[in-house]
């Protein structure tokens, strides 16, 4: 809003000085809703942190159980194996709220199995092949976390920068054209009435 | 909602012992960016699991796409390549690095 297009009028005016009052609360608002999005973010980057040190943890430990595995019974072995697994984890997605942004719940049901419920003969094989299953299905069940806290700061990132923005704009932009258009129409007012007095008085003289 | 993991042989049977049927065994690295994309298009699949050496070899615009999205959300194993990419956003957002 530019103090050019401005009327001044004192319908303005009024109409202006509502503006900025809700302009005000609303930025107060924001505000809050800023800080109390990161705050929840630092909450969530100490538990992302530790996610990720696990992650890598149980990828490099899955790694190596599978390394002997393979050393141990062969690739073929291993391969026909994971080809009699029928059962895998389940992902079921649910979505909770914080202040306002939506962030998923990933569950996984089945991930971890009993021995004699993983499809595989347990005569076959050697427990070799037992660890390595136990130490991948760990890692599923860590990537799973991994990814529930992962997008969860994504979005709330995501609305950080949203409501930074917004908070900005009205403190910065939206709020101060407002009172500059406002002191614009008390001033052409004041103008206008000292013009009047002065066109009365000649009048009378 | 499943599971999906995109990588080489090795890396993929792994998963196939934990129970994850949605495999994607790439033989030829130029096959690699097509399977991603058709992964990425299936509603079915909430995670994608990839090795970040293979998630680096993916073009700039796929990546970024892959990164930012949330569903379905991927996960890099090995190296650092998300976190260091988490950082960035961070960084961004809230403008210190508050990530280690």
């Amino acid at each position: 809003m530019g103090t050019k297009d401005v009327k001044p009028t004192r319908s303005e005016l009024i109409e202006l000085k509502k503006k900025i009052k809700l302009s005000q609360s609303g930025h107060k608002l924001l505000k809050m809703k800023r800080d109390g999005l990161i705050l929840e973010f630092f909450e969530i980057l100490n538990k992302a942190k530790g996610v990720r040190n696990e992650l890598d943890d149980a990828y490099d430990n899955a790694t190596e159980k599978i390394g002997i595995a393979e050393a141990v019974e062969g690739r073929m072995v291993i391969k026909s194996t994971a080809l009699a697994l029928k059962e895998g984890p389940v992902i079921s997605l649910e979505s909770h709220n914080i202040m306002g942004v939506v962030v998923p719940k990933i569950e996984a049901s089945s991930v971890h199995k009993s021995i004699n419920k993983r499809g595989y003969g347990i005569l076959g094989t050697s427990s070799c092949i037992d660890e390595t299953v136990d130490s991948y299905e760990i890692l599923v069940d860590k990537i799973i976390l991994a990814a529930e806290i992962e997008t969860t700061m994504k979005r709330l990132l995501e609305d950080i920068e949203k409501t930074k923005r917004r908070v900005n704009a009205l403190e910065f932009k939206v709020i101060p054209e407002m009172q500059e258009a406002m002191d614009f129409i008390r001033f052409r007012l004041d103008e206008m009435e000292r013009e009047n007095t002065f066109r009365l008085k000649r009048i009378k003289a | 909602m499943e599971l999906a993991v995109v990588g080489d042989g090795e890396f993929v049977t792994g998963f196939r012992l934990a129970g994850v049927q949605k495999v994607y065994k790439i033989n030829e690295e130029s096959k690699l960016e097509e399977t991603v994309k058709g992964i990425f298009n299936d509603s079915s699949i909430g995670i994608i699991v990839m090795h970040s050496n293979d998630f680096n070899k993916l073009p700039e615009t796929l990546r970024d796409t892959l990164s930012e999205s949330v569903e379905p959300t991927l996960v890099t194993l090995g190296g650092t390549g998300q976190s260091s990419n988490l950082r960035d956003k961070i960084k961004q957002a809230v403008g210190v690095d508050l990530w280690k």
